[in-house]
Formats: structure tokens, sequence, C-alpha cells
């Protein structure tokens, strides 16, 4: 019997999921344990495991699709079991026309180890026409990079794939209907499956019904909204309407704070979403400064709205011996603003400074505080031969949970006491944070563009108030000595989260201290770093 | 007894050896008033004056004034759906039955009871009871208390033949028993649960039968005949006040109206409600007083009469009288501080 | 957290507790009677009224036989007409039987009489799950008696509630139920000597917190305590209300804790279903209280089963610390 790969519930309240990508096309071999493909749900990005080894067939969900969980997407045939009949993928076949004549255009296996291609452009438009045999887009391999032909006439329609992505043998990329047949839907099954796959399974939770349209209902806008009675009450005190106001509970739920935070901002403000870029972006590299000594140097990677000055006080209570390299992350420090999608271009451009950074250097020691110790981990995930070891302050990236809201509130103060109600957020305790380090932290922050530019990166980093983005798989890749250290007080990223990072790692938990313990308790952080350090010299 | 020794025997019937002739005159005057009540209240009823419904006892006097003979105002009684006869037994006052009836403010319950829970605490009178069986282990309650506050009373509990297949009758007579406590019960057997004939529904052809399975002595008696019923109370009262323990009394006796009023009368045929109708108790009772000289007819009438006249004006009083305001509809559900 | 705990008193077990409060009141009201079965010689089911024969002898220490209905009814009759008994079910699933005396006539004599009667009756109620007793001797049915007019319902969590609470019962002019929890019976705590009164009604705030209020009663207001210090190791503050009192319930406390977290979170061994919890969750919805809600109100009760005789299925039925605890967080992570 063939082993069926189904869509895997990931997340507890995930009902469907998104296939990404496929590491491997119908026919292929494949084992158990390894990647067989990506999908990502409204939290995170996960490969997922093949569950038996044997060949693969039947794919019956492609890039893009969205299927229920417990769907069977795939089957595994074993030793001596047949695989179904299939028509052969590839150009050499003409793949058999559909009931309604549509004719889908695959991305083609073109050289004899390929598993994936990457579509670099497109020769036609959707709806243009297009004739059999004509150049129809180039794919690129590692080998190579090819012209495509159509194969078939008609007009190109559905068209799925865009130039530079990255895409599995066999994915459908467009279909070609026929001159003189109207418009179908995209089929559901792909020509030639004998082994009929079985219904999916229905999901554990049951289907979340359609939303209600809203035909009856309050007119009123406001009361349309998601909000908690505390927040529409603080709303109404402060005389501010739920439509300013982002929303972060679960649905994008206005909660209390969020109101709170929203009345903080020093002038009413259409959200940040349809405000106009108050800001421009900037040329040039980021900045990096450097502390001489002796040793493999140690890369120091700050949090979000910090900046490379943060880590004095750590840097003080390591001593003076150690060579420190600090980059200032975009928009942040003496680092050029960039407008960032989200966080895989950011660490994009964390691995550029890095390569910068550390540029005739063998390798080096990384230490990440929050969103720097996720970027630590990107960082060491591509360049694990330049990485010794990984320590991590409360880092960002091990699970959805975020106080967004005290990080927005930071960016958007304009004003050291209207800062300081969310500096107070970072430590264990309201007190940790004196008027004086409130005012000073203000001085760094007087530049408007600089806020703007940090509160969109906020809206892109942390949409909705969650983390989307899921280091757990890069950190399970280390290799290399890894310490985190956490706050048991942290108000920001709650502790527990390291609990879910899978692992060989150590976890040192501070009692007393909140989010930035470098700040908190310098001594007590260097002390664990030190012997951390010394651990990992000791390896090598 | 024989009746050789001329003018030594007293052949007459209990009641008459018993109680003085003014109590027998007052026996009869309530049972007259029982009646009238009862007509007074269906006539409102019928009237639509009366919410909800209302079970009469016409035809059972004898039964409740007979038992309620022997008891003082200390002594306590329970009563049933069917109480209306046992509360004006016990000496109850009509207008405050009549502004119960009526919902209004003056009567007994403030108008929250109604026909199946008027009560006189303080006259003894524990209350009518709504759940068949209720008043059962009340009862027995009543006179533990008795026991063990050392007081002298005795706790009638009136009850009808349906209640006796009841669990609480059970467990009542079995721990008055057991407990010996000074608690008569007096069963009024008119045949009928609410439509089902005792003969369809008990399995013993006697509810007096039942009193062995529970140590007791356990008599029938014809119901409609005063002195009868008298007579076996008198015995279970005194058994009872001498600390010997309970006993059951079951008085044959027969309803004339339906059930309530919503009753059809579908299970029992008018020839065998006309016959029991013929054997009205109030004229038998009268007939004797006036055989052994206790009043004369005239007297029977003006007893009638003044019984009439209170009814009416007990109505009277009930229609007069205020509502309860709907501000209190919690009110007496605890106690006031 | 028991006030009076630094006072140096001396400790009791809760039904040692109980046991002192009878004592106590038969000692100066001769009209307080106990009723229930095997309550005399045998002491009781639970032990709770051990010896107390031997002081008050056999007519004040009434063993009953097998008739719940019968023997609640007697109690209501007595407690009309001068005593004021006490009556012990020996298991709360019994009460089923007694339903009829309990509720159409104790509950509902004063009001049906107009305010001329009072049933001064007390009964007791071994309650819960916990023991592997199984289905019909492990209920938790108090909600079922807060929704009658007319008694009042009791659910002391300590030693020293459940002796002051009895007191207070007895000094009740009108019918109490008393809910004891059977694990409880022998968890030990400070009891003031002499006579006191828990007053009827009012909830208790045993830990102060400002970032979610749980409201809990009997076993479950200890298991939250536990739940809370483990909460607060992160720095979640949980303020823990022994409820106390679930006829009447002591609105105001509830709701003043409402309205300082914003975040609330019942937690009781009846079925979850048409519980205590729907009671409260409900008089905060419709109270000003609504407004300071930044979250749903969550409830944790017992599964929607009967309870299960095999003991992993027994606990995993009803809430426990940790499964207080991961809801308290998820509602304070606004997973909810």
């Amino acid at each position: 019997m063939p082993v069926e790969v189904i869509l895997p519930k990931v997340d507890m309240d995930m009902t469907t999921g998104t296939i990404a990508h496929w590491h491997v096309a119908e026919g292929d071999s494949v084992q158990k344990g390894a990647a067989l493909f990506d999908i990502e749900t409204d939290k995170a990005a996960m490969e997922v495991e093949a569950p038996a080894s044997g060949r693969l067939a039947g794919i019956a969900a492609q890039p893009g699709d969205r299927v229920a969980v417990g769907t069977v997407v795939a089957l595994i045939y074993g030793e001596g079991e047949s695989l179904p009949d299939r028509a052969p993928a590839g150009p050499a076949a003409a793949p058999a026309p559909q009931p309604d004549g549509a004719v889908e255009v695959i991305l083609p296996k073109v050289d004899m180890d390929m598993t994936h291609g990457t579509l670099a452009a497109w020769h036609v438009a959707e709806g243009e026409t297009v004739t059999k045999g004509a150049p129809l887009f180039d794919i690129e391999t590692e080998k190579a990079a090819m012209e495509i032909e159509a194969p078939a006439s008609g007009t190109l329609r559905q068209v799925a794939a865009r130039p530079g992505d990255r895409l599995a043998v066999g994915s459908v990329v467009a279909w070609i209907q026929p001159a003189g047949a109207a418009a179908a839907p995209r089929p559901q099954d792909t020509a030639g499956l004998s082994a009929p796959l079985r219904q999916p399974r229905p999901a554990a939770t049951p289907a979340t019904p359609a939303p209600v349209q809203a035909a009856e209902g309050p007119a009123d806008p406001e009361a349309r909204r998601r909000a908690t009675p505390a927040a529409r009450a603080a709303a109404r005190a402060a005389g501010i309407a739920l439509a300013a106001v982002g929303g972060s509970g679960p649905n994008g739920r206005i909660q209390r704070d969020d109101v709170i935070a929203t009345a903080l901002r020093p002038q009413e403000a259409p959200r940040p979403a349809d405000r106009p870029a108050t800001w421009t972006a900037q040329a040039g590299r980021l900045h990096v400064s450097d502390r001489n000594g002796t040793g493999v140097p140690l890369v120091l990677l700050h949090g979000f709205a910090a900046d490379s000055q943060s880590w004095a006080p750590l840097e003080k209570a390591l001593g003076g011996q150690l060579r420190l390299i600090r980059i200032d992350l975009p928009g942040h420090g003496r680092s050029p603003r960039r407008k960032l999608g989200g966080f895989a271009e950011l660490a994009r451009a964390m691995v550029e400074a890095f390569d910068d950074a550390r540029a005739g250097l063998d390798r080096v020691d990384l230490l990440g505080h929050s969103l720097g110790g996720a970027l630590a981990l990107a960082i060491a995930d591509v360049r694990p031969r330049h990485v010794r070891s990984v320590a991590l302050i409360a880092p960002a990236g091990f699970g959805p949970e975020i106080d967004a809201v005290a990080l927005g509130g930071i960016t958007r103060a304009t004003r050291a006491d209207s800062l300081a109600p969310w500096l107070r957020r970072l430590t264990a305790v309201p007190e940790g944070i004196s008027d004086d380090y409130a005012r000073a932290a203000m001085r760094l922050r007087t530049d408007p563009d600089l806020r703007a530019c940090q509160a969109d990166m906020a809206e892109v980093l942390f949409p909705d108030g969650v983390q989307p983005f899921d280091l757990r798989p890069a950190f399970s890749r280390l290799t290399c000595p890894t310490s985190v250290i956490w706050g048991r007080q942290d108000h920001i990223l709650p502790w527990r989260q390291a609990l879910s990072a899978p692992g060989d790692f150590a976890l040192h938990l501070l009692s007393g201290a909140g989010h930035v313990p470098q700040i908190e308790c310098p001594e007590r952080v260097a002390r664990i770093l030190s012997r951390h350090l010394a651990a990992a010299a000791q390896e090598n | 007894m024989s009746g050789g020794d001329a003018g030594q025997a007293d052949n007459r019937p209990f009641a008459i050896r018993t109680y003085a002739p003014d109590r027998l005159r007052e026996a009869l005057k309530r049972m007259y008033l029982i009646r009238r009540f009862e007509e007074g209240a269906e006539d409102s009823y019928m009237r639509g004056l009366i919410h909800g419904t209302m079970h009469l006892s016409i035809g059972q006097e004898a039964s409740a004034m007979a038992t309620c003979m022997e008891l003082t105002d200390d002594d306590k009684i329970t009563s049933t759906h069917r109480g209306h006869g046992h509360c004006i037994a016990k000496g109850a006052d009509v207008g405050r039955m009549f502004a119960e009836f009526y919902g209004r403010e003056t009567g007994y319950c403030h108008g929250r009871g109604g026909s199946m829970h008027i009560a006189d605490v303080r006259t003894g009178n524990l209350g009518a009871n709504g759940i068949v069986g209720g008043g059962l282990p009340i009862a027995v309650g009543a006179a533990l208390s008795a026991k063990r506050l050392g007081r002298a009373y005795v706790t009638i509990c009136f009850f009808g033949d349906g209640a006796n297949n009841e669990g609480a009758f059970h467990e009542a007579l079995n721990m008055a028993a057991v407990w010996k406590l000074p608690v008569v019960f007096v069963c009024e057997n008119n045949q009928y649960g609410m439509s089902t004939s005792i003969v369809r529904s008990t399995a013993v052809p006697r509810i007096s039968d039942r009193a062995a399975a529970y140590a007791m002595p356990g008599v029938t008696v014809d119901g409609n005949d005063f002195s009868a019923v008298a007579e076996a109370v008198h015995a279970a009262v005194a058994r009872a006040r001498a600390g010997e323990g309970p006993s059951l009394v079951e008085n044959l006796t027969y309803r004339w109206r339906g059930h309530s009023k919503s009753d059809r009368n579908r299970y029992r045929t008018k020839d065998e409600i006309d016959d029991w109708m013929r054997r009205d108790p109030i004229a038998r009772f009268q007939a004797e007083l006036i055989a052994h000289g206790i009043l004369d007819a005239a007297a029977a009438e003006a007893l009638a009469a003044e019984a009439a006249a209170e009814v009416e004006a007990g109505i009277a009083f009930a229609k007069s009288s205020p509502a309860p305001s709907v501000a209190e509809v919690t009110r007496y559900v605890y106690a006031e501080p | 957290m028991n006030s009076l705990a630094d006072a140096g008193l001396r400790v009791l077990s809760y039904s040692e507790a109980i046991r002192e409060a009878m004592a106590l009141a038969m000692e100066a009201d001769p009209t307080v009677i106990l009723m229930g079965e095997d309550i005399g010689v045998y002491g009781g089911a639970f032990q709770v009224t051990l010896d107390l024969i031997d002081r008050f002898g056999p007519d004040r220490v009434m063993d009953t036989p097998i008739s719940e209905l019968g023997g609640a009814g007697v109690a209501v009759g007595a407690a009309l007409t001068g005593l004021k008994p006490v009556y012990e079910f020996q298991f709360s699933d019994f009460a089923m039987l007694a339903m009829e005396q309990i509720v159409n006539q104790a509950a509902k004599l004063r009001y049906m009489l107009g305010g001329e009667a009072s049933v001064p009756v007390v009964f007791r109620l071994p309650s819960g799950s916990g023991t592997g007793a199984a289905a019909q001797h492990s209920q938790s049915i108090e909600a079922w008696f807060g929704h009658v007019p007319g008694l009042k319902v009791l659910q002391p969590a300590t030693p020293e509630d459940a002796k002051g609470m009895l007191l207070a019962a007895l000094a009740d002019p009108d019918p109490v139920m008393i809910f004891e929890h059977k694990l409880l019976y022998k968890t030990k705590g400070p009891v003031p000597e002499g006579h006191y009164v828990t007053p009827i009604g009012r909830a208790s705030v045993r830990r102060p917190g400002s970032d979610l209020s749980i409201v809990a009663g009997s076993i479950m207001m200890h298991r939250a305590l536990d739940a809370a210090d483990r909460l607060a190791a992160d720095g979640i503050r949980a303020e823990v209300i022994d409820l106390r009192s679930i006829r009447p319930i002591d609105h105001e406390t509830i709701l003043a804790s409402v309205r300082k977290t914003g975040r609330l979170m019942v937690v009781y061994e009846g079925v979850k279903a048409f519980g205590v919890g729907a009671e409260i969750s409900a008089l905060v919805a419709e109270s000003d209280a609504f407004d300071y809600l930044d979250a749903p109100i969550l409830r944790l009760g017992a599964a929607d089963a009967p309870v299960p005789y095999n003991p992993d299925l027994e606990r995993a039925s009803v809430p426990q610390v940790d499964t207080i605890e991961a809801a308290a967080r998820r509602l304070v992570r606004r997973e909810v």
C-alpha cells in the first residue's frame, strides 16, 4: 500500500496551509526523513519530511495551492509497488488535452539529475496568443539556461510562476487554451493519474464557516471592528476612532494597549500602512564599529530600536581584552535607512554586512540580542564555516508571541516621558529604567526619519503584533557551541519560547531580569558569555 | 353492647357521647362553612375571578371536621392540595382564604401561594401542599420536634389515596414507627388518584393494610360518618399523646367534583357520583344531631345561613382587598432582617 | 492567604473543623440536632460526626434509615416546628432522591406561605471526584441548587471557612446547603477557637494580582493558588478569588477584580456546561465591568461526561493545576 503524504498540521489552530515548494518531483526516489516539500501557514514556513522511503507519485497539490490540513498531497510507493500509469513529464511528451482542451505548461526536466529550475523570463504575457513550438519562457538550472517552447497553440492563461521563481520539475506554470474554447477554471487533476487518491482526511477541527457578509448588522464601521470592551471604552474616552488603531490581539483584535499606544502618539496620524512614506531610503553600507582586542572577534548584533551603543555596559563587564565588531541594523544607529519588505530582506542585508565586516577573518563568535539574535541565526545558517559559536540573548524568531505594541510605542515616542513607559516594559521591573536613562535614550532618537523608518520596520517585521519569521529550523541546524540567555521576567519575548527550540544548546535563565539582561545585569551576562566563549575556544 | 341494663348503656354515636353539644353544633356549622366555601370558590372560579385551578373537597366534609375535633390550636396538621376543608376545620378564616384565592395581599400567603398552599402556622396548620406526598415527611418532622422539645402536641397528616403509592409515604411511615413519633396519618380515600381508581393503582385492597408493614395500627372507616371518623381518630390521637407512636386511619369517602377544575370526569360514571351524593355527609350528621336532640331543624338552617353569610362576607372582603405590589415579587423568598 | 494564619492559631483538619462547629452549636442550643445515614456510632461515611453521639446521645445524633427523601422531609418538618436539623447526605449525589423536599418544600415554604413560615434546615453534602468512586458518587451539583430561589448554597474551601460557614448556616433562618469537597476533609488549616461566623455571600480575595482574575471555589481554589504561584515565576500576577458562596454570589468582589485586571477565568468542578462559570460569566458580561474586559471570559469546568472510573480519566476530566496554568497563560498571551 502506498504511504500517504498529507499536509500536516504544524500550528495549533491551523486549518489550511499552502504548498510553497516541492523538493522532489513526480517519480523521484525519496528517503524517509528527507525534505519533501515546504509549506506556509499564517504563522511560519516549514519543511515537511518524507514519512517513508520509496518513489514519490501522484502529486496532487502544486505550489501555491492552499489545502486543508490532512489532505493527501502525494503518495510514496515502496519496493515492488507499481507506480500509477502516468504520461511522462517533460517536453518530449505532449500533455494530454483536458476535456475543455486546455493544455498545461510545465517546468520541464532538461538535465538528467535536475529536480528544480528557475523560470527566468516569459516571452509571452497572459492573455496573448501563442503558437506551438514558439519560445514561451526561459528556464535556468544549475547547469545552464534554456528556452522552452510552447506545447500547443492558443491563448496563454493562468500564469502561475513569475520570473525568478524556483520550481520543482513538473510544476504547472501556465495553461494554453486552444482557440475558440472559453476560459476554463484551473483543472483539479493532472492527466494520466490512474491511482485514485483517497479523500482528504477531515481536518481535526471543524472547517471555519465562511465569514458572514455584513449585509445586515450595524452600518457603523466602528462596531464591525474586532475590539475588546476595554479597548472600546478607552477609545471612547480618548476620542480615537478604532479605524486608526492597529490590533495586536488574535485576528487583529484591538486590545486596550493598542488604543493606549495610539493615544500616546503625539499627533493624530493615519495608520502607518496608509501614511505616505515620510522618510527616504539611504544608500551605503551598514555601519560597523570595532574595538581592538586579541583572539577570535565577537560580532555583536543589537536588537530592534536599539543600536551598537547599547552594548556598552556589557562591554565594560567583559573587560577590555576581547576584540569586538558591532553592526548597526538598517535604520538604526549610524546605518543607512533602508526600505525592507520583511525579515528575509533584512537578513540578506545583515549577511552582506557580516561578510564585509569579517573580511580577512576566518571565524568569529556571534552574539545577538532580540531581533539581533534572530539575525545572528540567519547569518550562522548561511555562513556556518565562519561562525565558531553563537550566543543569543532573548532571541526573536522562536515563536509568534512578542509585545510588538511596546516596540511600536518605542519607535513612535517623540519625548522622553512618552518613551519611558515603553522602555519600562523592557526591564523586569519598571524601576529598572530611570528617567535619566529615558532621557538619554530619547536623545538618540531625535531624528524623525529614523523613528519613522523604525516604525515601518516594526510594521513589516512584526505584522499584527506577531513574529512571522521562525528561526527554529535554522537553530536546529547549528552545530557550533550555542548558548541562550533569557530573563525570566521578559515582558517582550516570553522565555518559555526557548523550550520550543530544537537541538542541543545551553539555556541560562536569569531570575529578576527582563528583556535586556545585558543592560540590567551585565556582570551576570558577561560571566555566562565568558564561559561560553572559553568553551568554544576549547573545542576548536 | 346488649340492651339489658335499662338506661345505663350508651348506644349513641361516638361523637354524640363524647363532645359537648355546642362543640357539635359548631362542627356542623363548620361543615356547612366548608361546603359553602367550596361552592363559593367554584362560583368565583367559573366567573373567571380566580386564577389557576382548584381542588374541591365537596362531599368530604365529615372526614375533615371529625378528624379535627380532637385537635387544639397547639396540635398540627399537614394538608394536601385538596385542603380547603382541613384548613376550615382547623379554624381558618374564610375571608383570608378567599383573599388568598383571589391573589390578594390580605390572603394567608400574601397572594403568593394560592389554593394549594393555604397555611396558618400559628394555629397549627402547617399548610396544604401541591406535591402529592409532600406533607408526609414534613408531618413526621413536626412530630419529631414535639418529641425532642418535650411538647405535648400531636400532628395529623392528611393525605389522599394517591399519595399512598409515593415513596415518601413509605419512608415517612417507616421513620415515624422506628422513632415512635406522635403523628396520626389520616388517609382520605376518595377512590381516585386523579383519574386512576385505587383498584388499578394500589396493590392492597385497603390502604390501612399497609399500616402493618410499618408496625402501626391501621383502621378503615366510613369517611362520611362523622362519628366513625371521630372515634378512630380519637383512639389514634390518644395513642400518640401517650407516647405509643403513630397510627393510620383510612376514611372512605368520595369527592363530588372532579379532581380539579379541568377534570371532565371521564373516568367515573354519573351513577356513581349520584349514588355518593345521596349519601351526603352533612345531611347525615345533621340528621344524627337532630335525632339526638342536639339541635332542631330550624337551628340547623340557621347555622347553614350563618355559614353562607360568612362565605359571602369573605368573598366581598377578598374582592375589595389590594393586590400585592409587583415590585415586591421577590419579597419573602428569604427571611427579612 | 489566610489573614489569620500568622496569629499562632491551632491547626485542624477540615472535618475536625466541621465537627467542632457542630459540637459548639449543639452545646449552646438544644434545638440543634444531626440527622443522616450512619452518622452515629459509625461517625459518618467521612468520619465528620465521629464521637458526637457519645457527647450528645442518639436522640440528637440520629441515624436515619436509607430514606433520603423522607429523611430530608423530616428535617424540613422539624425545622418548620422549632428544631434546627443538620442533615447529612452521605454523598451529594443522593440529594437527588430528596429533590422534592429540598426544592419544592424547603426552598419554597417561606415564600408560598407569604413569609409566615421559616425552614432553618442545613443540608451538608460531601461532594466531588478524585476518590475513584465513579459516576454516581462523585458529582458536583451545587450549580443545580444555585438555580433555586429560597436556598443558600455554600462551598467552604478551608477548615476555617468550613467551621464558620456551618455556624453561619445554623444562624440563618433559611435553608442552607453546604457542599464539602471530599478531598478537602483531611486538609489542614488554622481555625479560630470558639464561636464565629463566616458571613454568607462574601467571596475572599485569597491572592491579589493585576494581570487576570481567577474565580474558583472549593478545591479548585487551592489549585488556582498553585497555578498562580507558577505564573508568578514568569511575572504573571493572577488574582485568585475564593468564591465561597454560590447563592448568593458576591458580585461586587468579582466585578471589582475584573475592573482591575480586565481578564477573567472561572474554575469549577461542576460540568462546564450550564455551571457556576456560566452564571459568573454572564453576570460580568451584563455589568459595568464589561467595559473593562480586554479578553473573552474563560471557563474551566469538568468534561462533558459522567465522572469516569479510570484514575487518569478521572483526573483529566476536571481542571488541574496544569490546565489552570495553561489557560491563564493563553488568556494573558492573547491567544484567546
